[in-house]
C-alpha cells in the first residue's frame, strides 16, 4: 500500500475522535494523582495509550479478512488463555482474572471481547439466511457464553456483563426475528429470579441501592451520590483541572478509573462533561457510517460488534457515575486509567479503521 | 466469497444502531442536565459540607551523631503558620493580614507567589518559628481568617551552628528542578529535603514518613470531627564517622582564614574531620525561606557555600614532592641512597630554576631532599621522569580524580599531562614546565582531600575508602576513586613507600620544616608546602596590598604513627605564608588530641568508683551505635 492510498484512506475523523478523548483521559488521570505524589498512574498511562496506539496500528495493518479467517484459532487461544488464568492468574480485589507481564497487571478478558467479535463475525457472515434460524442463534450463543463463563468464574461479573451487547448487537443487525427478541425478553425476565441467587450480597446490594439511592446514603449509595455531587458541584466550565473539591479530597472513590467522568464533570464543568459525550457520539456515529460504506457482511459486522462494545461501556459507565445504571466496575473507554482496557479500546479502534480502509473492492 | 454482497438489509439495520444510540445518548444528557443544572444548588450546597482539612504531619528527620554517639543536627519542635489555600477567600486580603508578622516583604512576596501556584488542596507554610508575639496576633485575628492555621512542626536544629557545616550540610524546601529528578522520586512541592552534605546524601534514610490527619470541618475551619489519623514515623539516625573533638580543633585553629581540614583513618576510610572555612551556619536554612540571609551568603565573595575540603582545587606546591619521591623509587630512576648536590638553584633548558634555599642544600639524598624540601633534587628528578611518568603515578595515586567520599559535588582536580595542554591550548608540552610540575606548581591542582587520600596511600599501602557515615546504617560504601590504571593494593613496592615515610618522618621529627606537627610518643611523618597562587612575575607587578591577597598557602599534610598508621591529617591554610609556620601546628594539634584520647595522660590516679564511671562512660555510645545499625527515635 502506498503511503498516499493509506492517507487518503485512513479515517482522520474517527481517530482524531477517538485521540482527542484520550487526551482528555490523560488529563483526568493526571489530575486524579496529583495528591498521590507516590502515584505513577499518570505516566503509565502515557505508556498504555502508546502501546495501544502501537496496538491499534498494527490491528489496521492487516486486512480485516485475514483477521475474520483466522478469528476461531484466535477464539480457541483466548479460550485457552482464559482457562489458564482460572488456574494460574492472580487474584485482585476478589477476581482471579489477572496476568502479571513484565511487572504489570493485565486483564485478558478485556482483550477476549474483540476475539469474540471477530468470532461472531466469521460465524454469521458464512450464513446465507435472511432472518437467523434457531441453531445459528444458539451457535451464537453458545460462542458468547463459553468466554463469559469462563469471565464470571475468575470472579468479574461486570467484564463478563459487557460481552452481551456485543452478542445482542450482532444479531440484530445479523437478522434476529422479533420472536427470537420476544424470547430472549421472556428468558431475561424468567431468569432475573434465578440470577439473584447467584449474585453475591453486595452485588444485589448495588442493584437496589441503584433503584433507590436514598436506602444507602453512606454504605453502597456512597459511591453515586458523591459522584453526582462532583457532577453537580462542576458548574458551567468547572473548578480548573486540580482543584475540584469532591475528586481531590478523595470522596469519589476510583475517581481515576470508574469515576473518571465525574472528575471531568467537576473539573472543567457542565461543558466538558457534554464535550465528553459529543465525542462520544461522534465516534459511535462514524463508526456507523464506516458501517454503512463497508464493502461486505464482515465489514458490517464487525463494526456492529465494536459500536456496540464502546456504546455499551460508556453507556453504562457515564450512567453509573450519573446514577441511572448500577454501580459495577466498567472503564470509560479511552478514558479511565487502565491498561486492559486501553489495549482493548485500541485494537476495536483499530479494527473500525481498518474496514474503512478496505472499503472498496479494488 | 463473493465479490458483490447484498448488504442492503444490513445496511439498513445499522442505520437503526445509530438512531439508537443517539436516543439513548438524549437520556444521558438529560439526566447529565438534571444533575449539572436543574440540581445544581442542591448539590453544591453537598459540597460544601464535605469540608475536609488535611493536616500533614512532618515526620521529624533522623538524628546525626557524631562517631561517640554525641548529637550533632537535632530537632526542635516549632510553631509554624501555615495557609490552608481552599479556604482563602482573597489572597490580598490574606497577605494584607500576614503583613503584620515579622515577615520582610520580600519574603512575604516569594510565599504569595507560592501559594498561587500551588494546587488548591495543598498548604503552604508562611512563617515558621513563629515568636509568642506572632502567634498571640494570629490567634486574636482567627476567627476573621479560618484559612491560617499554626501547626506544630519538628525543626533541624544544627547544634553546633557553623562546626561542621559544610559536612553536615542543610536542608531546604525542594525546588521544581530537583522534582524532577530520580533521586528526590516520591517528594512533591514543600517537601523539605537534603541539599547539601551529608544531609543530602543520606537525605532518603533521613527523610520519615509524613502521617497525616484528616479533619472534617465546619465552614469557617472549626474541626467538627477527625476523621483518621495517620501517625508520622521519623526518619533513621544516623552516626558519623566525625570526630566532634577533633572536628572542633580544627576550627579553633583555622580560625577567620579560610582554608580546609580533612582527617581520616587511612585504612578503615572514616572521615574524623572535615572542616572548611569560612562556613556558614545551616540553622539559616532549617527554616523554609530565609531570602535575605541565603542571598548574603550565596553572593559572599569568601564563598562560605563552598566545600573547600572536596570542592575547591590548589597548586599543592611540596607537598607534591611525595609523590614525586614514589614515582621516582617506582619507576626505578632513583635509588634511595643516590644524591645530587644542591648549589641553590639549577639551569634547565635554558632556564635558572631557584631552590628555595639561597646557599642550596649540599649533598643530598632521597629523604633528605623531602626533610628538606630541596626543589634541586625535585627539579632533576622531575627531568628524568618526565611529565608522562609523573602523571602516571600522580594518578594512580587518586590525584586528577574525586576521592569518591560519600558527598556531592566534588571536585577532580588536575594533573596535567601532554594530552591536557595539547586539548586546552592546543600547543605541545614543553620539557621546561615538566619542573615546575615536580614541585608542585604549574597546572597540576589537588583538592585537599585528594591529597590527604593520596598520603593516606603511602602510609598504609592501600586505598582508604573516604565515608563520612559509620558502616550498618545506611553505609553505601565508597566510590573507588583511582582510575583504572589502579586496580588491586598494594599496587606500590612497600620499601619504597618506607623510604618515603622515612623521609616524612624525618620532615616533622628530624628538625625538618614540619617540626610544629611533632607529638612525643605518636611517630607523626608529613610534608610542608607553601604554594605559590600566582607566578613571581605577576607577583611583582601588584602593589603590597594587592599581593597580599595572593599570599602563599600554607599547606600539611601528613599520618601517623609511622608503622600501622591510624590517622591521616591535611591542612591548607589559604594565604597562610607558611606551611611549616601555620599549617603543620594545626595539624599537630590533631594529632595531639588524636592521641590522647586513645592514651589520656597519666594524671593523679582516679579513685577506684570513679575509674569505672570513666571508663563505661567512653564505653556505651560504640555498641549502641555499632550494632543496632541505627537508632530509632
Amino acid at each position: 500500500m502506498s503511503i498516499q492510498r493509506v492517507v487518503s484512506r485512513f479515517d482522520v475523523l474517527l481517530f482524531g475522535g477517538a485521540m482527542t478523548l484520550a487526551f482528555l483521559g490523560i488529563l483526568g488521570v493526571y489530575s486524579a494523582s496529583l495528591q498521590n505524589p507516590a502515584s505513577t498512574a499518570f505516566s503509565r498511562q502515557l505508556v498504555w495509550t502508546g502501546l495501544g496506539l502501537i496496538l491499534c496500528f498494527v490491528v489496521f495493518s492487516i486486512d480485516y479478512h485475514h483477521l475474520v479467517d483466522y478469528a476461531f484459532h484466535l477464539y480457541v487461544l483466548s479460550i485457552l488463555l482464559l482457562v489458564g488464568i482460572l488456574i494460574f492468574g492472580r487474584e485482585i480485589n476478589g477476581s482471579k482474572s489477572w496476568l502479571t507481564i513484565a511487572g504489570q497487571n493485565f486483564q485478558p478478558s478485556e482483550v477476549v471481547k474483540v476475539v469474540v467479535i471477530l468470532a461472531l463475525t466469521r460465524y454469521l457472515s458464512g450464513l446465507t439466511e435472511d432472518y437467523l434460524k434457531r441453531q445459528s442463534f444458539f451457535v451464537l450463543t453458545g460462542i458468547t457464553m463459553l468466554p463469559v463463563c469462563l469471565v464470571v468464574l475468575q470472579g468479574d461479573l461486570g467484564t463478563a456483563l459487557m460481552y452481551f451487547p456485543i452478542l445482542g448487537g450482532m444479531m440484530l443487525i445479523g437478522g434476529l426475528k422479533f420472536r427470537f427478541v420476544a424470547a430472549v425478553m421472556v428468558l431475561a425476565l424468567l431468569l432475573a429470579p434465578t440470577s439473584w441467587l447467584v449474585l453475591k450480597d453486595y452485588q444485589k446490594q448495588r442493584i437496589m441501592v441503584t433503584l433507590d439511592p436514598s436506602l444507602d446514603p453512606k454504605g453502597i449509595g456512597y459511591q453515586t451520590r458523591q459522584s453526582q455531587i462532583a457532577i453537580g458541584s462542576g458548574g458551567l466550565l468547572g473548578t480548573g483541572i486540580g482543584n475540584g473539591l469532591q475528586s481531590q479530597l478523595g470522596f469519589v472513590p476510583e475517581i481515576h478509573t470508574d469515576f473518571i467522568f465525574a472528575l471531568l464533570a467537576e473539573e472543567t464543568g457542565l461543558l466538558g462533561a457534554c464535550l465528553v459525550l459529543l465525542l462520544y457520539l461522534f465516534v459511535l456515529s462514524r463508526m456507523v457510517r464506516i458501517g454503512e460504506q463497508a464493502r461486505d457482511r464482515q465489514g458490517i459486522l464487525i463494526i456492529t460488534g465494536v459500536a456496540s462494545l464502546i456504546f455499551f461501556h460508556v453507556v453504562i459507565n457515564v450512567g453509573m457515575a450519573l446514577g441511572i445504571t448500577p454501580a459495577i466496575g466498567i472503564p470509560l473507554p479511552l478514558l479511565s486509567y487502565g491498561g486492559s482496557s486501553a489495549l482493548s479500546t485500541y485494537v476495536a479502534l483499530g479494527l473500525a479503521l481498518n474496514v474503512h480502509y478496505h472499503r472498496f473492492v479494488y | 466469497m463473493p465479490i458483490f454482497q447484498d448488504n442492503r438489509r444490513l445496511v439498513s439495520r445499522i442505520r437503526g444502531l445509530r438512531t439508537a444510540f443517539v436516543l439513548i445518548f438524549l437520556v444521558l444528557f438529560g439526566k447529565l442536565w438534571y444533575v449539572a443544572v436543574l440540581r445544581a444548588d442542591y448539590y453544591r450546597e453537598l459540597a460544601k459540607q464535605n469540608q475536609v482539612r488535611i493536616i500533614p504531619m512532618l515526620a521529624p528527620r533522623g538524628l546525626i551523631f557524631d562517631r561517640d554517639g554525641r548529637i550533632l543536627v537535632d530537632n526542635v519542635q516549632s510553631s509554624n503558620l501555615v495557609l490552608f489555600l481552599d479556604k482563602a477567600q482573597d489572597l490580598n486580603k490574606v497577605f494584607d493580614f500576614l503583613r503584620g508578622l515579622n515577615l520582610s516583604e520580600e519574603a512575604l512576596k516569594e510565599r504569595m507567589q507560592v501559594a498561587r501556584t500551588c494546587s488548591k488542596y495543598q498548604n503552604v507554610v508562611i512563617k515558621e518559628n513563629l515568636s509568642l508575639e506572632e502567634m498571640s496576633y494570629v490567634l486574636a485575628h482567627q476567627n476573621g481568617h479560618p484559612e491560617l492555621t499554626i501547626v506544630e512542626e519538628p525543626r533541624r536544629l544544627y547544634r553546633y551552628g557553623l562546626l561542621a557545616a559544610h559536612a553536615l550540610g542543610y536542608i531546604g524546601e525542594i525546588s521544581d528542578k530537583q522534582l524532577k529528578r530520580t533521586e528526590f522520586t516520591g517528594h512533591r512541592q514543600g517537601d523539605i529535603i537534603g541539599k547539601y552534605g551529608v544531609e543530602r546524601s543520606y537525605n532518603q534514610t533521613l527523610t520519615g514518613i509524613d502521617g497525616k490527619r484528616r479533619l472534617l470541618v465546619n465552614s469557617i475551619g472549626r474541626t467538627i470531627e477527625e476523621l483518621q489519623s495517620v501517625e508520622s514515623s521519623p526518619g533513621n539516625n544516623l552516626t558519623l564517622t566525625l570526630d566532634l573533638d577533633l572536628q572542633m580543633i580544627a576550627e579553633t585553629e583555622l580560625g577567620n582564614d579560610p582554608g580546609a581540614v580533612v582527617a581520616f583513618d587511612p585504612v578503615r576510610g572514616d572521615v574524623f574531620v572535615m572542616a572548611s572555612h569560612p562556613a556558614f551556619d545551616p540553622n539559616l536554612f532549617a527554616t523554609r525561606i530565609n531570602r535575605a540571609d541565603w542571598a548574603r551568603i550565596s553572593s559572599d565573595t569568601e564563598n562560605p557555600l563552598q566545600n573547600r575540603a572536596i570542592q575547591a582545587e590548589f597548586s599543592p606546591g611540596s607537598t607534591f614532592k611525595v609523590v614525586m619521591a614514589v614515582a621516582g623509587l617506582e619507576t626505578g630512576v632513583v635509588n634511595e641512597n643516590d644524591t645530587i648536590f644542591c648549589p641553590g638553584g639549577v639551569t634547565l633548558y635554558g632556564h635558572y630554576f631557584h631552590c628555595w634555599k639561597k646557599g642550596g642544600h649540599g649533598t643530598v639524598n632521597l629523604t633528605q631532599a623531602i626533610r628538606q624540601s630541596c626543589n634541586v633534587y625535585f627539579y632533576l628528578l622531575g627531568q628524568k621522569l618526565g611529565i608522562d611518568n609523573i602523571e602516571q603515578y600522580s594518578k594512580r595515586l587518586g590525584l586528577g580524580h574525586i576521592s569518591g567520599v560519600d558527598l556531592a559535588g566534588e571536585a577532580d582536580g588536575l594533573v596535567p599531562s601532554q594530552e591536557w595542554k595539547k586539548k586546552v591550548t592546543g600547543d605541545k608540552w614543553y620539557a621546561g614546565e615538566t619542573i615546575s610540575v615536580a614541585i608542585g606548581q604549574g597546572a597540576m591542582n589537588v583538592t585537599p582531600i585528594q591529597l590527604a587520600r593520596a598520603v593516606g596511600m603511602i602510609a598504609s599501602g592501600e586505598e582508604p575508602p573516604l565515608h563520612l557515615i559509620k558502616e550498618g546504617e545506611g553505609y553505601r560504601g565508597s566510590v573507588t576513586a583511582v582510575g583504572s590504571t589502579s586496580t588491586a593494593a598494594p599496587f606500590f613496592k612497600e620499601e619504597n613507600l618506607r623510604a618515603v615515610r622515612d623521609g616524612m618522618w624525618r620532615v616533622v621529627n628530624e628538625f625538618g620544616t614540619g617540626r610544629g606537627a611533632m607529638v612525643e610518643g605518636f611517630e607523626v611523618c608529613g610534608k610542608t608546602g607553601t604554594a605559590q597562587t600566582i607566578g613571581n612575575a605577576t607577583k611583582k607587578t601588584l602593589s603590597a596590598e594587592e599581593a597580599s591577597k595572593y599570599a602563599d598557602n600554607a599547606w600539611f599534610v601528613g599520618f601517623a604513627p609511622r608503622d600501622n598508621p591510624e590517622i591521616v591529617v591535611c591542612v591548607i591554610v589559604q594565604g597562610g605564608k607558611s606551611g611549616g609556620g601555620r599549617a603543620a601546628p594545626i595539624a599537630g594539634k590533631i594529632f595531639r588530641a588524636y592521641f590522647e584520647k586513645k592514651h589520656p595522660p597519666q594524671g593523679p590516679p582516679l579513685p577506684a568508683p570513679l575509674q569505672q564511671v570513666a571508663s563505661n562512660a567512653t564505653e556505651t555510645p560504640q555498641p549502641a551505635s555499632a550494632t543496632n545499625g541505627g537508632i530509632r527515635q
